[in-house]
This record gives C-alpha cells, structure tokens and sequence, in this order.
C-alpha cells in the first residue's frame, strides 16, 4: 500500500512516515535524496540519521534519476522517500541553471516508482499557503511540485496530511 | 454560493471546471464579473483592489444580492511568512477578511489538497 504525505514544516511528516514505513517489514530502505552542499546541510543529515537509528533502514543515497534506486533493493521491500521536495530541488536546478523539464521527469519516474515497488511512503512539503509574489523561478519550482504532488496523489493508495502531529487523511484510510 | 480555497496549484479550477461543467466563457479570472458564473482567484482581483486603496470585501458585500449562484475560487495565502512589504501585508490580511465574509454566506465550502477535494462546509 503506497502512501503520499504532505504539510508544513515540522508538523511530524517524516516521523510519522518512518512509522508507516516501519509497519510495512523487511527489506526497509530509506531513500536519501538530500546533496548536502554546506555544513548546515551536513549538520542535518546527521540529526536525521541519529533519528532513524534503530529502526532497521537500509540507506539509499540517491539525490536524482530515482529508477535506479530499484536496481539496489528488492522492490517488495518497504521504502520511505524523504523527500520529493528534496529530489526536485536536484533535479530542477544546478551551477548550470534551471531544468524547466525537471517536474515532468519527476513526476513519471516517481508514478513509476510507486508502482514498480507498492509498499512506498512519499514525504512532501505544502509550500501553497504564503502571501508572496515569488521570482520566475521559485515560482516554477512552486508549480513543479505542486504537479509532482497531485500525480503522486492520483497514483498513492492513501494521501495524507500533517498538521501539527495530526493526520488527516484525504484519500485511503490511515495506515495507523 | 460555493466557496473553493485552498493552496496555489491544488486543482481548484480544475475541480469547479468538471463538477459544474464549466467552460471558459463562464469563467471570470482574476477580476470581478458578476455576469459570469464562475469568479476565479478572486485573491488577484484583491492585490489590483488594495493598489486602488479598495478594501476587497466591499464589492461583494455591496452585490450579496448577486452572489446566490457564483462559484468562487479563491486561494488560501494565509499560511505564511509576513511579508516585508507592506502592500503584500495589507493583502494577506485582507484576503483573510474577503474569505472569511464568503465562506459565511456560502452553502459549501471546498478545500483542495493536492487535487482532492475536502468538504469544510
């Protein structure tokens, strides 16, 4: 059973992903999607592998072309990808510019990720409520998402949201 | 009158378009018309508002007679950062009295979250 998770920051998205993740057995693979580019990235990464420490993931490092996580790991296994924002952030941008294709190739390799290896769980981020007037390119990167986000909801069993440790679930049932 | 909120780029449009059949000669975007069946992201016509000195809420509380049978799509721009501008700060804040004054003389009011519609109302 696939599950597509989003809200704000710090609302408990990806502790509650981990549990899913967690009921759904061995193989457990964590996908890392971040690059970490300074030390406060670096000092993050950290925190979030002292988190998981324990719970019995396997570590996947795959910041881009998602697809070729599944040639490492058993597809039946259970897998938690945190996060698509992280991932499109990846895609989308380098020293070289903006790569407008990048939240069409996303969203087909993540639709077919979720179907090649079911038992996923998806952590993404609901950056839509703000009242600002965005730059062209933070304002695709907003659109992008946003387009990963609902292919993800069509293609996921269950779609839930955080607020503040609270899951609602809008599609599917509560996996917990 | 029905009331659709929600984030940007949540399906919002999309949703009224194929529940009420609604083609684009219904639809009034980012202005206010109230010939047209459908008002959509009334949350631009309310930033063009505020540059004018205009409160946004006005015109619908002056037309209230004309609201029965709208479809209003507005977008949710209440969940973040204050901004450092203060035109964009008068905005935010009246965007939350416009949506507020709609959704209490609407008949339902819908969220969208990621294409998925969610009754408030």
């Amino acid at each position: 059973m696939s599950t597509f998770i989003s809200g704000g920051c710090k609302n408990g998205k990806s502790f509650y992903a981990q549990r899913i993740a967690k009921a759904g057995g061995q193989p457990l693979y964590y996908i890392a999607t971040m690059i970490p580019h300074d030390a406060e990235d670096d000092a993050r990464i950290l925190r979030h592998q002292r988190e998981r420490a324990g719970w019995g993931f396997e570590t996947l490092e795959c910041g881009a072309d998602i697809l070729t996580c599944l040639d490492r790991a058993d597809p039946n296994g259970s897998f938690l990808l945190d996060s698509v924002t992280a991932l499109l952030s990846n895609e989308m941008f380098s020293a070289s510019g903006m790569n407008e294709e990048a939240p069409e190739k996303l969203a087909r390799e993540l639709t077919e990720f979720v179907r090649r290896a079911p038992k996923t769980v998806l952590v993404s981020d609901y950056i839509y409520s703000d009242a600002n007037l965005y730059d062209d390119w933070t304002e695709a990167y907003r659109t992008g998402l946003a387009r990963i986000d609902r292919a993800l909801a069509r293609a996921c069993d269950n779609v839930l949201e955080v607020v503040h440790g609270i899951v609602i679930p809008h599609k599917g049932v509560l996996p917990l | 009158m029905i009331l659709i909120t929600g984030g940007s780029y949540q399906g919002k449009l999309e949703y009224a378009k194929a529940r009420f059949g609604l083609t684009d000669a219904d639809i009034c975007v980012n202005d206010i018309d109230f010939n047209k069946k459908c008002l959509a992201y009334i949350d631009r016509y309310a930033l063009d508002a505020i540059k004018r000195g205009i409160e946004p809420a006005d015109i619908f509380k002056e037309n209230a007679d004309k609201l029965s049978d709208k479809i209003i799509i507005t977008t949710d721009i209440s969940s973040g950062i204050v901004p450092m501008d203060a035109t964009l700060r008068a905005w935010r804040e009246a965007c939350g009295r416009m949506n507020s004054f709609l959704a209490a003389r609407a008949d339902e009011v819908w969220r969208l979250f990621c294409g998925i519609p969610q009754r408030l109302k």
